[in-house]
């Protein structure tokens, strides 16, 4: 069965009642890529690109809120750069204007490029079902590989960031464009100048380089925390590189990040 | 609104200027149901995936792999193919560059390279070289080479400029 509820109400209600049973799908870019090489989704799909509530983006208390339809077209367009430059570096004009930046959060892949900013820019997500709302950081979202604290019943509604971090951005892939990392770093620094380290593709799930996030405030220079975070990441070695290439890879771009980021 | 009694989707939009309306599977991609319900196989599949673009359409102006979308989420909303772009036996000013430059070889991603081009064009009329490539990142073609391509895209470009 194919919904296309107009309300995150009704959205919801349909969730609350097939659980497992139903999928949210907004972009399609991983769901009906599936699909087309014959995997089975679930018998229930549940459209939400005809919510019109799930399309804002507003500013309140500082933050940056975006609705959980917000695409990489729009989010290459907001204040906080490395989420910016993230966006613009996913795929192609077409599936930026399919792809949602909660999309990308549901899918929880290693790779995922705006997962990997939004983790540098401490972004909390609202999860809404019918039994109420609740605020996690995004680092309690993400459980393990391409596993998520979303419960059956619930739905990305918002996410918030920070509006005043400055950050940046470095993805090293294969090709220059429609591009999944080799390995992806965003870098920021709060208002108290604390710095946030987030990586993709070196671990099961985005991860935060908290170890070295704290050497750096405490002093050690850019190449001295970029040794830190080799250490802390656990590459695999794949189709796309060696484990070795990723780790060596992984220290030039936070150094190099660093080095700018002051 | 859900799938109906019969399991079909009653899709309605418009396309390339004309509403129109027809009972499809929820699961069908647009660019099947372009293809194979309404006819319109100037819109290509080839990787499935997003890598290639030959699938690019416009929806509601925006470009779109419509290998990657379902027919029911373009219910209400325009979309414009390949066949939507000419007015008449006058070609749209992108694919008349496009053969002035002979900006074709085998044919296949040229509908998605005129769509991404026509997308880029209304969003920016000026375009950088720059902003080109990033407009036309998500296509690839196989045979020509780019330079044709970007060439037939400039002077699409310098042209329009002239006649606003």
């Amino acid at each position: 069965m194919f919904y296309q509820p107009k309300s995150i109400g009704e959205a919801l209600d349909l969730k609350a009642e097939l659980k497992e049973r139903a999928v949210f799908i907004a972009g399609g870019t991983d769901l009906v890529v599936l699909m087309n090489r014959g995997g089975r989704v679930t018998e229930n799909l549940i459209d939400l690109t005809h919510v019109p509530e799930l399309r804002a983006i507003d500013r309140r208390n500082g933050a940056i809120e975006l609705a959980g339809n917000v695409t990489y077209a729009q989010a290459a367009k907001l204040p906080a750069p490395c989420l910016a430059l993230a966006s613009l570096s996913v795929g192609g004009p077409g599936i930026r204007e399919l792809g949602t930046i909660a999309g990308n959060l549901a899918t929880a892949s290693p790779a995922g490029d705006g997962s990997t900013a939004l983790l540098a820019l401490d972004t909390e997500v609202e999860l809404t079902s019918v039994r109420g709302s609740r605020r996690l950081p995004l680092e309690k979202f993400f459980l393990s590989y391409r596993k998520t604290a979303l419960a059956p019943d619930e739905m990305i509604t918002k996410v918030m960031i920070p509006a005043n971090y400055r950050s940046d951005w470095l993805k090293n892939g294969k090709r220059g464009a429609v591009n999944i990392s080799v390995v992806a770093v965003a870098v920021a620094l709060t208002q108290k100048k604390e710095v946030r380290i987030a990586l993709a593709s070196v671990a099961p799930t985005p991860m935060r380089c908290r170890k070295a996030e704290e050497a750096f405030g405490k002093g050690a220079d850019a190449r001295q925390a970029a040794e830190i975070v080799r250490s802390e990441i656990k590459p695999i070695t794949d189709h796309r590189a060696s484990a070795d290439y990723k780790t060596h890879l992984a220290g030039v771009m936070v150094r190099r990040l660093l080095e700018h980021l002051k | 609104m859900k799938t109906a009694a019969n399991g079909l989707w009653p899709l309605r939009f418009k396309l390339n200027g004309k509403r129109v309306s027809k009972n499809v599977k929820p699961t069908q991609t647009l660019l099947d149901c372009l293809r194979l319900e309404f006819g319109l196989t100037g819109t290509k599949g080839a990787c499935l995936e997003g890598e290639c673009g030959s699938c690019y359409v416009l929806v509601d102006g925006r470009p779109m792999n419509s290998c990657m979308m379902l027919a029911p989420q373009v219910q209400g909303r325009e979309v414009m193919t390949i066949e939507g772009l000419a007015h008449g036996k006058n070609l749209d000013v992108i694919q008349q560059k496009f053969i002035e430059c002979g900006a074709v070889q085998c044919g296949y991603c040229t509908p998605g390279l005129i769509v991404a081009a026509k997308a880029l064009l209304a969003a920016n009329p000026h375009p950088s070289r720059a902003e080109f490539l990033v407009g036309m990142e998500g296509n690839i073609c196989r045979c020509t080479g780019y330079n044709k391509i970007l060439r037939a895209c400039e002077l699409a470009a310098d042209q329009m400029g002239l006649t606003k």
